[in-house]
């Protein structure tokens, strides 16, 4: 049937894409068009040896093609101009300095093919008074307005620990560049998109931001507390370290609570709306602390969800990768990794047509398909290829 | 940079959208500034977002949910009962002639309103169904009810955030659903990439709980390739893993807080020279990583030794422009408005609405060189239900 052969291909078959991201957010962003079949050539520096031990390079450039290429060398820029000619999209995620430096700017390479749609993940932008700063995903996320949001109390902002302004980047780095494609597919040309790492996360804060102007609203600052549910916390269970997170969303669930805490306090009437529990919210707190004390996390969140109450337990690395629900769900991907052996990562959280996972590679050395792109992609000849190595422009491996 | 008008990418796209709260909407809103007439199907009562504070204006009522109001920009209002039969058949008929289809519906409403996974597609073979639950479709949470601190806890994020010993923390208002809808945006616009290639559309299924996991950089590397549990560490990095150098940190200066983002060895070069340590440098052998690290409260006190006679502009410039650190002020909701960044690029735009005056909204985090997106007020409940279904 012919849908059945469509539907062998994954979603971004024949879609190129020309990487130049480093570090996070911008590696983040070609993950999923490689998890979808996009022709990913990720361009390297080859002087510049991959750091395969912390798993990282597995994890966010699987399903990538690998160049090392001199992009400094007038050769090597060479090779690059001629891969943005049969490319779609290039990206990258340097200080706009670097950029600039390299004279690999939109003008330029748009000039080669008016196509290419061109996106560039800066801090904080690229013109504006903090254009040319250097910002890191804490940074990104303090200018956002994040952990002045997070705390025990107003006295110290904490941060997200995520380095938030990079996943949050490369989330939006995902629906624009493509909305960009279908635009120049109706239009016949491409474009050039400029994110600022530190404006994602303040789009994720957009109801702060309208209620401050609107009428001067303050957020409550004070660990778990919640404007709309009460109690809303998380809870040390028993076991190190071990916790289980609550909300209360509304009076049946809090009688629930009730029937299922053995404590006389909590049994109280006076505790039956939002209203009252939010005047005695440390009250219950303490009292929800001392029975939640000796209780298992794990068994305690089913108990309590069959019971119609929201909760869960406070997964770290290690739980989150034992989750039966992530493991029956077949979330996670083993991949072989040439040093370190199978391993397990992430796998794609976009439930659509992608890659079958039997069929995705791990990391790749730099240079490794150098040849396959220089010889299959743009023609070069197995001389060409000899001296390119000759010359150090392109790594072959 | 100066925006053309540009013919927008998604103007012949026709969305219909049943999602409430903030995952799907948040999506569909990014949909309708770039041009897709979203028709959003809401519940006689409203979608359960209206409801949600904070409030716009003077007046707490179905139109000033500053959350609603925020992910709603630009649609049209369309009240269908569908929990009676005419309603169901009259979403299928908006959905007939749909390209884009967000849903929330889970497990439990699929089985009472009869709706499963292929009903739509079926009916309509190239619209693309998004589908946004907390859990998913199947697997022993799937009935799970969820909140953001509960998504955050049992999505491996709340665990990070905070200090050791203490109450882990939740990050602010609703980012489990924030980052949902920008992951469902992506996967909706990969499976158009596909069917404007095979005119044939798809079911897409997207999970809160599996999308922050998939954002957690090197998490879950560090117990796979290291043993270790990462654990949440205040304003530090934790001792253990990549680029948890000296100088991700926090401290106090003059009028608040600012955070720097140190993590190369040439920046931590830098930094010593700029609190005046330059013997940090010559004596390598006392300062490695490990023991920076481990002297990081000792640092922590010097740096805001050095900033507590700057404030956080001050700093900002100082250490951004004469020694090239990664930092940034710690601001307030009330000061990101004001950042002089985020106003250079035009970040905020003032939306009027009849019953509860101007507010100011985040547009959006690109600028591109001819997509304009557009932003209007959010519709009144039901304010084109008789245009649009008569």
């Amino acid at each position: 049937m012919k849908s059945e052969t469509i539907k062998t291909n994954p979603s971004l078959s024949g879609l190129r894409v020309l990487d130049l991201t480093r570090v996070w957010a911008g590696p983040l962003a070609t993950r999923i068009y490689g998890d979808y079949g996009s022709d990913i050539i990720k361009i390297s520096d080859p002087r510049v040896p991959l750091v395969t031990s912390n798993g990282l390079n597995s994890k966010l450039n699987r399903n990538k093609k690998n160049i090392g290429l001199r992009l400094d060398r007038p050769q090597g820029r060479e090779i690059f101009l001629e891969l943005t000619a049969i490319s779609d999209v290039i990206i990258e995620n340097f200080r706009p300095r670097v950029m600039r430096n390299l004279e690999i700017t939109y003008e330029s390479l748009s000039k080669i093919n008016p196509y290419i749609i061109m996106c560039s993940m800066p801090g904080f932008g690229l013109e504006g008074p903090y254009s040319e700063y250097p910002a890191f995903g804490t940074t990104a996320e303090a200018l956002a307005g994040i952990p002045a949001l997070i705390g025990y109390d107003h006295s110290l902002p904490i941060s997200t620990g995520l380095a938030y302004g990079d996943p949050v980047s490369g989330l939006n780095a995902v629906g624009v560049i493509l909305a960009a494609i279908r635009q120049r597919n109706m239009t016949g040309t491409g474009q050039f998109i400029d994110i600022a790492l530190a404006a994602s996360p303040a789009c994720n804060l957009g109801e702060f931001f309208a209620a401050y102007s609107s009428n001067g609203y303050q957020a409550d600052i004070r660990g778990n507390k919640s404007i709309h549910y009460c109690p809303n916390g998380a809870y040390k269970t028993s076991g190190n370290d071990e916790w289980i997170a609550l909300s209360v969303t509304d009076d049946h669930s809090w009688k629930h609570l009730q029937d299922i805490v053995d404590d006389p306090v909590l049994k109280s009437e006076k505790y039956s709306t939002f209203q009252k529990r939010k005047e005695n919210e440390s009250t219950i707190d303490k009292h929800l602390s001392n029975w939640f004390a000796s209780k298992n996390a794990r068994k305690l969140m089913f108990r309590l969800q069959e019971a119609g109450i929201t909760a869960g337990m406070v997964s770290n690395n290690r739980q989150l990768l034992l989750d039966p629900h992530l493991n029956d769900r077949d979330f996670f991907v083993d991949m072989d990794e040439p040093l370190f052996g199978v391993k397990r990562y992430d796998g794609q959280s976009i439930r659509g047509n992608f890659k079958n996972k039997d069929n995705w590679e791990t990391t790749r050395n730099v240079g490794e398909n150098s040849q396959e792109i220089l010889m299959e992609l743009l023609g070069y000849t197995n001389e060409d290829c000899e001296r390119l190595e000759k010359e150090e422009i392109v790594l072959f491996q | 940079m100066a925006e053309k008008e540009g013919s927008l990418p998604f103007k012949d796209l026709k969305v219909v959208e049943t999602a409430q709260g903030v995952a799907g909407p948040h999506c569909g809103r990014i949909l309708a500034a770039l041009g897709a007439d979203v028709i959003k199907i809401e519940p006689p009562s409203g979608d359960w977002s209206r409801k949600l504070a904070p409030f716009l204006g003077e007046s707490e009522n179905i139109e000033s949910s500053a959350i609603y109001q925020y992910n709603n920009s630009g649609k049209k209002s369309v009240i269908l009962d569908l929990s009676v039969p005419t309603g169901i058949s009259k979403l299928s008929d908006l959905v007939s002639k749909a390209d884009i289809l967000i849903e929330d519906w889970d497990l439990y409403s699929r089985r009472i309103n009869g709706i499963s996974t292929d009903t739509f597609t079926c009916l309509n073979p190239q619209l693309i169904e998004i589908n946004i639950t907390p859990f998913g479709l199947s697997g022993p949470y799937s009935d799970f009810t969820s909140t953001p601190i509960v998504q955050l806890a049992l999505g491996g994020y709340l665990y990070l955030t905070g200090f050791p010993n203490k109450e882990p923390l939740m990050l602010p208002g609703h980012q489990p659903d924030y980052l949902a809808g920008l992951n469902a945006n992506g996967g909706i616009q990969i499976a158009l990439y596909e069917r404007d290639h095979t005119g044939i559309g798809q079911f897409v299924e997207i999970a809160v709980m599996e999308t922050l996991a998939t954002l957690h950089q090197f998490t879950m590397e560090m117990e796979t390739y290291d043993g270790y549990i990462r654990t949440r560490n205040g304003n530090l990095w934790q001792k253990e893993g990549l680029f948890a150098n000296y100088g991700i940190t926090t401290v106090p200066c003059l009028d608040g807080h600012v955070s720097f983002g140190v993590s190369t060895e040439d920046q931590w070069e830098r930094l010593c020279l700029m609190i005046g340590k330059q013997e940090f440098i010559e004596y390598p052998e006392d300062w490695t990583r490990e023991k920076r690290r481990e002297k990081a409260d000792y640092l922590d006190s010097l740096l805001t030794e050095w900033a507590s006679s700057r404030t956080r502009n001050e700093v900002m410039i100082e250490a951004s422009e004469g020694w090239s650190l990664p930092t940034a002020p710690v601001l307030g909701i009330s000061e990101v408005l004001e950042d002089p960044q985020f106003q250079y690029r035009g970040f905020f735009q003032d939306i009027d609405h009849p019953d509860i005056g101007k507010a100011r909204f985040p547009t959006f985090p690109f600028k591109t060189t001819n997509m304009a997106p557009s932003l209007t007020r959010a519709p009144i409940l039901g304010e084109h239900t008789k245009e649009v279904v008569g």
